[in-house]
């Protein structure tokens, strides 16, 4: 195990950002941890890196004791949202950093710059201020300025949350590959279950500084632990006693199978390839107050016939991952 | 694989998340060592010291301070102090509110110029400002004014020491307002004047206030620029740090310092105004 | 933005323009004329006046001794201030602008009243170690650093609560300790507000006057500087005298504050 972090509790005030927390992250793999925001996860990533203590419990970093080690010596690579560029210096100047605090031979700073500056596509920036850079561009020179010491683990603070959808969408894919080359332990913070569920071998869900679970992203996606974990990752809707993903809802135009619960198309909207619905339930057959929506192919819609204020019968799919609805949330 | 230990696997109702910190410390060692030296050398160059005019000041009790005081010829000055800066600080409000606009809004040849010109008060010593004064409002002024050794001249030296105050706290604040918000209130239909009175002017209101604290407290300080230009003519264009200084040189530090210890007032009575107009400005965001 | 009528516009110009030509630039200006007035020559002779000499090169002295103290006491404070919780920090954040609010009388009183060594609370026994602040240098670094205290802070301050320390922790997570942190990463941030500051701490510590004149004793050629020349000069009727020092103190001080402005727009490229 690379990291591990046992019973790590971290209040402010009186507001537990962390609370008896344990986790043990893999050597080599590409871990996500995944929750809202406020949650905890920055601050668990921040206590692994030095950067914060917790006021109990320990990290260890390849089998050291890190918990009272100061940052510099932890040999940890942090990426910050907003990038943490030293303004001042070269594109080169950032990521030799760490290496002349080490005191590295000059012909060997050098090549390794080169190196890295290849690595992240940035060969032609060596000599410009980060000001000159795009937000994608300053995120992949702070890539390479954390791999520049060859940190032990390497993490990254909500590393795309200042970019737009498209960059975000392109670095994500690249930071998959890097990691496929590079294979060294990464722990990655993000609110965006798509980027998690996307990049990571590993996800830990963390909701209001605790553990919710942890398991690969189809682990998390067919088996979720709880009623959090499944809201969180996907779209949830209501059907009669349970709770299930909107394209795991079965529809019938006719009454026939066992269980349907009927209702009407209050809405109907078509996005893409697929088409959304909204159905209100009739009260007297067990319906809720709130409408269940459903998702279905546009093909699969027309074959139905389907159109706005049509009658149709609900149920939930076969093999479809379902969780006992509770009663007010 | 990983694992992960739930100690309590329940969902349980917390409070909602605020982050609140108390009065905790996050000090290093070396940086412990640092505010002990910076605290210990403030407070003996200033907090010490401003002390010590408190506590000499109450040397001969209250009725001492009380006649000190109130000696006409300290009473005189310490009406003439405070009626010329408010009059200053009334002429700095609408005079630097007005620069600040001019420099902000406004553009034309030698603006850059206007902009150096308002930080020279700031700079330049206090003696060399009331020589130039008394060089072109002085007696053989080119102006045919001779205002030299009158309350009038109080006022102009006043006035010349406090010009940056307002102008430099307003504007930046003009600078950042939003011309949206503007825009809006004249696509409602209002006004340029009304535009102006009700929403840029309640927007630059804590940094007028703000400049127009210091510049009262710098006037009420003033020193250097009268002592050429005023006379320092008792009952008449003597202020209170010349009597104070007064005081020192004829070794009746008691007095001094009674008179000082007003005058210490007035600056804290600064400071808390400028303290509660920032954390103001800062909780507006 | 919504635009005021031109003839409105043209009156506040012209209002502002001359509220500070009137005020500022023109009797400024009188200042060169009068100190050129009896010719270049007559100009440089103040410099063989020995007491003129003498006084200058202690003004230079004492502001850049003073100057040096506030810089290092400035810096620190400042990194405290913004970058540590600590209980009291509110107040000493507030207290350290007090100096720009007291007379240079009272900070000379207040000097006084702590160091002289007849009566003063530490004055008498550091007397008896032989030590004196009253009437020397010692008291006048003293007294300009009281007065130009809070210039630096107030530059460096904002810059340092604007840059945040995202690239300070960056630079610990890439290993370097606090001193590299503070020579490599924070100190080339802050660099042109710690200019700033030192300039304009400069500035006001050549020109300070009223507190040197309590503490100094104002002995020539020992403890005189450039400000009190100029009084001294003007009472006794050598107003040439005192033109002419006032020119080089003038002087220096706009340098100042044209080094400032012209330094300045060039932190926003």
């Amino acid at each position: 195990m690379s990291i591990e972090v046992t019973n790590v509790t971290k209040k402010y005030g009186d507001f537990y950002a962390l609370d008896d927390v344990s986790v043990s992250l893999p050597t080599g793999q590409l871990t996500a941890l995944l929750g809202p925001s406020g949650g905890g996860k920055s601050t668990l990533l921040r206590i692994i890196a030095g950067l914060d203590t917790a006021d109990s419990g320990t990290v260890a970093i390849e089998g050291t004791n890190a918990t009272r080690l100061p940052p510099q010596k932890r040999n940890v690579g942090f990426v910050f949202q907003h990038y943490a560029v030293f303004k001042h210096m070269t594109v080169a100047k950032n990521v030799a950093f760490g290496l002349e605090i080490r005191k590295t031979p000059k012909a060997e700073v050098r090549r390794r710059v080169d190196e890295l500056l290849e690595l992240v596509h940035l060969s032609q920036f060596a000599d410009r201020l980060p000001s000159q850079l795009s937000g994608g561009q300053r995120q992949r020179m702070a890539l390479a300025r954390a791999l520049a010491v060859e940190p032990t683990v390497l993490l990254l603070d909500e590393p795309f949350g200042a970019l737009d959808a498209k960059v975000r969408k392109e670095l994500r894919e690249w930071l998959r590959r890097l990691h496929d080359e590079v294979h060294v332990t990464t722990v990655f913070v993000t609110h965006d279950q798509e980027e998690a569920m996307e990049v990571a071998d590993e996800i830990v869900v963390i909701n209001q500084g605790r553990v919710e679970q942890v398991g690969s992203p189809d682990e998390l996606y067919d088996e979720p632990a709880s009623d959090f974990v499944m809201g969180f990752l996907g779209e949830v809707t209501r059907l009669g006693p349970v709770r299930l993903r909107p394209h795991d809802v079965e529809v019938g135009v006719t009454p026939g199978r066992a269980g349907a619960i009927p209702g009407t198309i209050t809405r109907l909207l078509r996005v893409g390839f697929e088409v959304r619905l909204q159905v209100e339930l009739d009260r007297e057959l067990g319906g809720g107050a709130d409408p269940v929506s459903v998702v279905l192919s546009r093909s699969h819609a027309r074959s139905l016939d389907l159109e706005l204020g049509s009658k149709v019968w609900l149920t939930a799919a076969v093999g479809a991952v379902t969780v006992p609805a509770m009663v007010a949330v | 694989m990983a694992t992960a230990t739930l100690d309590a696997p329940e969902v349980t109702a917390r409070p909602t998340p605020t982050r609140r910190a108390g009065p905790r410390t996050t000090l290093t060692a070396g940086s412990s060592l640092g505010l002990g030296v910076a605290v210990t050398w403030f407070s003996l160059l200033v907090l010490i010291p401003l002390t010590a005019i408190v506590v000499t000041s109450a040397e001969r009790g209250w009725s001492g301070y009380v006649d000190t005081i109130t000696n006409p010829q300290t009473m005189a000055a310490i009406r003439l102090t405070v009626g010329q800066s408010l009059l200053v600080t009334g002429i700095n409000v609408v005079m630097g509110t007005l620069i600040a606009w001019v420099l902000v809004r406004d553009r034309f040849w030698g603006k850059a110029v206007l902009d150096v010109v308002i930080d020279i008060p700031f700079a330049l010593p206090t003696i060399v400002a009331g020589l130039v004064l008394l060089g072109l409002y002085g007696q053989g002024s080119p102006l045919g004014l001779d205002w030299a050794y009158t309350e009038r001249a109080v006022m102009l030296a006043l006035a010349f020491v406090t010009l940056p105050f307002v102008v430099r706290t307003v504007q930046p604040v003009l600078g950042e307002l939003d011309h949206d918000v503007e825009e809006a209130a004249a696509s409602l239909g209002a006004k340029r004047l009304t535009i102006f009175r009700r929403i840029i002017l309640p927007s630059l209101a804590p940094a007028i206030a703000a400049g127009a604290a210091l510049s009262f407290a710098r006037a009420i300080a003033e020193y250097g620029s009268l002592v050429l230009l005023s006379g320092n003519k008792p009952f008449s264009t003597e202020v209170v740090s010349v009597r104070v200084l007064s005081f020192i040189e004829n070794g009746s530090t008691a007095s001094a310092a009674a008179v000082a210890s007003l005058m210490l007032a007035v600056a804290l009575f600064v400071i808390v105004v400028l303290d509660i107009v920032q954390r103001r400005v800062s909780r507006r965001g | 933005m919504v635009e005021v009528s031109t003839p409105v516009k043209w009156l506040l110009r012209l209002l502002a323009i001359g509220y500070v030509f009137f005020l500022v630039a023109w009797p400024v200006s009188t200042i060169v004329r009068e100190a050129f007035a009896d010719g270049v020559g007559a100009f440089f002779d103040i410099f063989s006046d020995e007491q003129v000499v003498n006084a200058l090169a202690l003004t230079v002295q004492v502001a850049v001794q003073a100057v040096l103290i506030n810089l290092v006491f400035g810096v620190g404070i400042s990194l405290l201030l913004v970058r540590y919780e600590f209980p009291g920090k509110r107040l000493l954040s507030a207290l350290v602008d007090l100096p720009m609010s007291v007379s240079p009388v009272v900070v000379g009183l207040s000097l006084l009243l702590v160091y002289n060594g007849r009566d003063g609370w530490f004055g008498t026994h550091l007397e008896e170690w032989g030590v004196q602040i009253i009437f020397s240098g010692t008291g006048m670094i003293m007294a300009t650093c009281f007065v130009a205290l809070p210039l630096v802070i107030r530059e460096v301050v904002p810059v340092l609560a604007e840059i945040g320390d995202d690239q300070e922790q960056a630079a610990r997570s890439l290993g370097a300790n606090s001193r590299q942190t503070f020579w490599r990463i924070t100190l080339p941030s802050i660099k042109w507000a710690v200019v700033y500051g030192v300039v304009l701490s400069l500035a006001r510590s050549l020109g300070e006057f009223g507190a040197v004149k309590v503490v100094s004793g104002n002995v020539a050629n020992q403890t005189q500087t450039a400000t009190l020349v100029v009084e001294k000069q003007y009472q006794s009727f050598d107003q040439a005298g005192a033109y002419t020092v006032s020119f080089v103190l003038a002087f220096v001080s706009v340098l100042c504050i044209v080094v400032v402005s012209i330094l300045r727009p060039k932190e926003h490229h």
